[in-house]
């Protein structure tokens, strides 16, 4: 593999609102977009908050607007003959999504989407890096979308993973689970050759990926976070970068407490004495947890920060948890001037990815 | 629409092997000129009397049961007993339509205002039963679930070849599985274990 990756184009929309302005600054000064849910009548359960778009937004043209403002800040690179990567819950219909999504914006090199849970776009992330990397393509738009909806959220409160105080408090003491939240986002990867061929603006690099499994669980972490560590390392060894140039994570961090402590252990096995001084923030304290588009949505969030050298601030804190001694961002961001950040993602199935961001 | 991702460079082909029934031992390497090997095949049924094991934990659905029997089909092949020979075995898991059963179980609990079951909580998400095989063979690649647009088994094989050529698994167990779309059809499912080829051009 000889093909560097770069990001050169970024876009997303959230409950903050449909670009990236909102969300970033809210991720800077901690304020969550939480608030009671009236896309469907959510009485009935344990916890009524999400973060959610206004109206009723339709996820294809959500879908198309997002990869239409993403390619648009890639500087519009023209026939997108590349292929379309797209992230989404499992569905029936998501065939016929993909199909139309691609239709719409233009994309005539083929569509495939991932379902893989909350690591289904970091997924498709590291597989458009591999295929940039071989050669197989110069440059691969990815984009994801999660819509809060209320069989999700029926199946989410039955497994009582939603926090009945309507935060989420990651790595916090007194946390109590999650916050479901909207989310699309999309980004144009492209190596570094193609970007420079037609003088694109480089907004990251994506100097690194990795995605191990834990073979430990259907639905539960491993607790000493040996796969997260894994996937972690295999993105580091990618970039040929050491621990200590890691100047950020952006953690997985859901804010439920089994998760959060299994993915502190994966961070120490990374970091080992270190881990005190490494800062560690999850954005889902403030957007919620996006399911299949959580992974996009933070990696636009990460590369962001990383430019505007600043950290986002870990919301909803109380204190420091026993199980998750790591130097949380809190209060207010944090100045940084990192060259490398991490964003983390964890699902169901023992699936862990890492993405390890560089600045340009 | 194709659902191909990685368009076919001119020296560049992708699997195309005729393979035998899940019993029959496929050798060393039934390689494919330049995708992945094809090392091993399960599937079900296997036969109009063939059965499908339950799973515990899994409920309503029989999809979860059908990935989980292909997958052992496939491994128990390849390897008899469990573990496999190598941790860094990936898995990647195609289904078009998903686990429809237990989505319109959900959808029906809620139509009418019943509660939703805490274990759909879980199963209603392909990764699932991925962590069970995963869990039971120690499998500790990749997790990757698809909805391929065309071609199930096509798109799998491409996405296990990223796999491979990433350097991110030593061997990619390809599953794709549909439940019955109507009367008169069967579940159905296909695992095959595949590995790098022993001659790349690309």
């Amino acid at each position: 593999m000889s093909e560097q990756v770069v990001v050169t184009g970024l876009a997303a929309r959230s409950a903050f609102g449909p670009d990236t302005s909102a969300l970033l600054a809210r991720a800077f000064t901690g304020e969550p977009a939480f608030t009671p849910v009236r896309r469907f009548d959510a009485t009935a359960r344990r916890s009524g908050v999400a973060a959610t778009l206004p109206g009723a937004p339709v996820l294809a043209d959500e879908l198309v607007a997002v990869i239409e403002d993403a390619c648009r800040v890639a500087g519009d690179p023209g026939p997108r003959t590349g292929p379309l990567l797209l992230a989404a819950h499992a569905d029936r219909s998501n065939a016929a999504t993909a199909a139309d999504v691609a239709l719409r914006v233009g994309v005539a090199g083929g569509v495939r989407t991932y379902t893989a849970a909350c690591v289904a776009a970091s997924t498709a992330v590291a597989d458009a890096a591999t295929m940039i990397a071989t050669g197989r393509h110069d440059r691969v738009v990815v984009a994801a979308g999660f819509l809060v909806d209320e069989d999700i959220f029926a199946l989410f409160d039955a497994g009582r993973v939603l926090a009945r105080d309507g935060a989420v408090r990651p790595f916090s003491t007194g946390r109590l689970g999650m916050v479901l939240g909207d989310a699309i986002a999309a980004v144009v990867l492209e190596s570094a050759s193609s970007a420079a061929e037609r003088g694109a603006r480089v907004r990251a690099r994506l100097a690194g990926w990795g995605r191990c499994g834990d073979a430990y669980h259907v639905c539960q972490p491993r607790p000493d976070g040996t796969g997260m560590a894994r996937a972690i390392t295999s993105a580091l060894d990618r970039a040929g970068v050491g621990p200590d140039d890691v100047g950020y994570v952006n953690a997985n961090g859901t804010g439920t407490v089994f998760n959060d402590a299994a993915e502190a252990a994966a961070l120490r096995l990374t970091f080992g004495d270190r881990l005190p001084r490494v800062p560690v923030s999850s954005t889902k304290s403030v957007h919620g947890h996006a399911l299949e588009a959580t992974g996009l949505l933070e990696l636009v969030i990460t590369v962001l920060a990383l430019r505007a050298g600043r950290l986002p601030v870990n919301a909803g804190y109380l204190g420091p948890d026993v199980d998750c001694p790591l130097d949380v961002v809190v209060g207010r961001p944090r100045p940084s001037g990192a060259r490398y950040a991490l964003s983390v993602n964890a699902a169901f199935g023992g699936a862990n990815t890492a993405l390890l961001v560089g600045a340009p | 629409m194709t659902g191909l991702i990685a368009e076919p460079q001119p020296e560049r082909r992708t699997a195309s092997v005729e393979l035998g029934p899940a019993s029959v031992d496929l050798g060393p390497a039934a390689t494919v000129d330049t995708g992945p090997a094809v090392l091993a095949r399960g599937e079900w049924p296997v036969g109009p009397a063939d059965t499908l094991p339950a799973i515990a934990g899994f409920v309503v659905s029989s999809f979860s049961p059908l990935v989980a029997e292909v997958a052992e089909r496939c491994l128990t092949a390849r390897y008899g007993t469990a573990p496999a020979a190598t941790e860094r075995t990936g898995v990647v898991l195609a289904s078009v339509a998903g686990d429809v059963a237990t989505t319109d179980t959900v959808a029906a609990a809620l139509a009418a205002g019943r509660r939703v079951p805490p274990l759909l909580f879980f199963q209603s998400n392909p990764n699932a039963v991925v962590g069970y095989v995963t869990e039971r063979w120690g499998l500790f690649g990749p997790v990757v679930c698809l909805s391929p647009a065309g071609d199930p088994y096509t798109d799998a094989l491409e996405a296990a070849a990223l796999l491979l050529d990433d350097g991110a698994a030593d061997e990619v167990l390809v599953i794709t599985a549909d439940l019955a779309r109507g009367p008169g059809e069967r579940d159905h499912a296909v695992a095959v274990l595949v590995g790098p080829a022993t001659s790349r051009r690309w």
